[in-house]
């Protein structure tokens, strides 16, 4: 378990990490986290969870489509509830 | 393992295209079995465009992007079997017919195009980052640019000239070579898309397209060569229009994995080493 990311956004991006690549989604979730909550994204906290989900909802949409995108969604808010 | 044989797929097709084309070289059979061996690319091309498209709902952005790539290569499959046909064949006399011809080349062009371009516009709808920031994005664009304009533009310019002097029939080629330069800036976001999802699943299909448009622009070069320039009996543009097409196929079965794959871990069970660490 060395080196996994511990905080909330590290975990984020790491869930997404193998469909759009760490780089996006390191930038994704930072580019979510200012523009919705004003947070820069070592600040986020699980409570921040569906503001970042509607927030990342349509990029994922653009990439996979909408029920696909949905599903990841639901699965990312299971995961790190 | 899928991704890696679907990228070499269209790779070994061409060694044995060219193998092929070798040895039948000087003999009747080369011209049927270059005319029927791009029939076959074409119609792996719109399978993998319409595979794609499976895998979406209607209103996906990318599933109108495939429906597009899909619809331009059936048009042009449709044109293809056409001119299997006396009367449609390149020297053929009969007007109508050519002018079929013409309008499906035409036609098949700019669903294309549409195609391409809903997917290289892709990157701004999902504010993917492109690597290199924007001046990044300008070298890029302005050196594929040239390069399409050095391709393609002194052929669209003889073919301008052919329309003006009243011969329709080189209109499709101005739209083709048109198409062509549009086509091929739009390298520039399709590779910088692929390059910024690295390590990820999602940069299969971008990289298959962007290796699709790359082989384009290659045959854009082995066409406008002299013939003198090239080995004789070497199919050099047929070469190249078939890894355009198998890259496309390939991308297009990609995106279906992709897709799938998704879908399956997105239902899986949570690995354990995936939930958050709790709190200290």
């Amino acid at each position: 378990m060395a080196g996994y990311p511990t905080s909330f956004s590290q975990q984020l991006a790491a869930r997404l990490a193998p469909y759009i690549g760490d780089f996006n989604a390191q930038m994704w979730i930072k580019s979510v986290a200012r523009r919705e909550l004003g947070l820069a994204p070592e600040d986020l906290t699980v409570t921040h969870l569906p503001p970042l989900i509607d927030g990342l909802r349509p990029f994922l949409q653009t990439l996979m489509g909408r029920s696909t995108a949905e599903n990841l969604l639901q699965q990312l808010g299971r995961e790190v509830h | 393992m899928r991704f890696r044989s679907l990228a070499a797929f269209p790779l070994l097709y061409a060694a044995i295209f060219l193998a092929i084309a070798w040895s039948l070289e000087g003999s009747e059979a080369l011209a049927p079995f270059t005319v029927w061996q791009r029939i076959l690319v074409r119609v792996l091309a719109a399978a993998g465009c319409f595979a794609a498209v499976s895998c979406f709902e209607r209103g996906d952005h990318l599933r109108s992007a495939w429906l597009w790539l899909g619809a331009g290569t059936i048009v042009i499959l449709i044109r293809d079997l056409l001119r299997l046909f006396p009367g449609f064949a390149p020297q053929g006399t009969a007007p109508n017919a050519q002018l079929v011809v013409t309008a499906l080349g035409i036609l098949s062009n700019l669903a294309l195009l549409g195609g391409i371009w809903m997917l290289a516009r892709s990157w701004k709808m999902a504010a993917i980052v492109l690597p290199g920031g924007r001046s990044g994005f300008g070298v890029v664009a302005v050196a594929t640019a040239v390069l399409a304009l050095t391709v393609t533009g002194p052929g669209a310019f003889t073919h301008l000239q052919e329309v003006s002097r009243g011969d329709w029939s080189s209109l499709v080629l101005v739209v083709s070579a048109v198409v062509d330069i549009v086509t091929l800036c739009l390298i520039t976001p399709l590779l910088l898309t692929a390059i910024s999802l690295r390590g990820g699943l999602f940069a299969w299909p971008w990289g298959l397209v962007t290796a699709s448009q790359l082989a384009w622009l290659l045959y854009d070069i082995a066409a406008a060569l002299r013939p003198g320039l090239l080995p004789a009996g070497l199919p050099l543009p047929e070469v190249f229009r078939g890894l355009a097409e198998n890259y496309l196929f390939a991308a297009g079965m990609a995106q279906y994995f992709v897709i799938h794959q998704v879908r399956r871990a997105a239902g899986a069970p949570v690995a354990p080493e995936l939930r958050p660490a709790s709190p200290a």
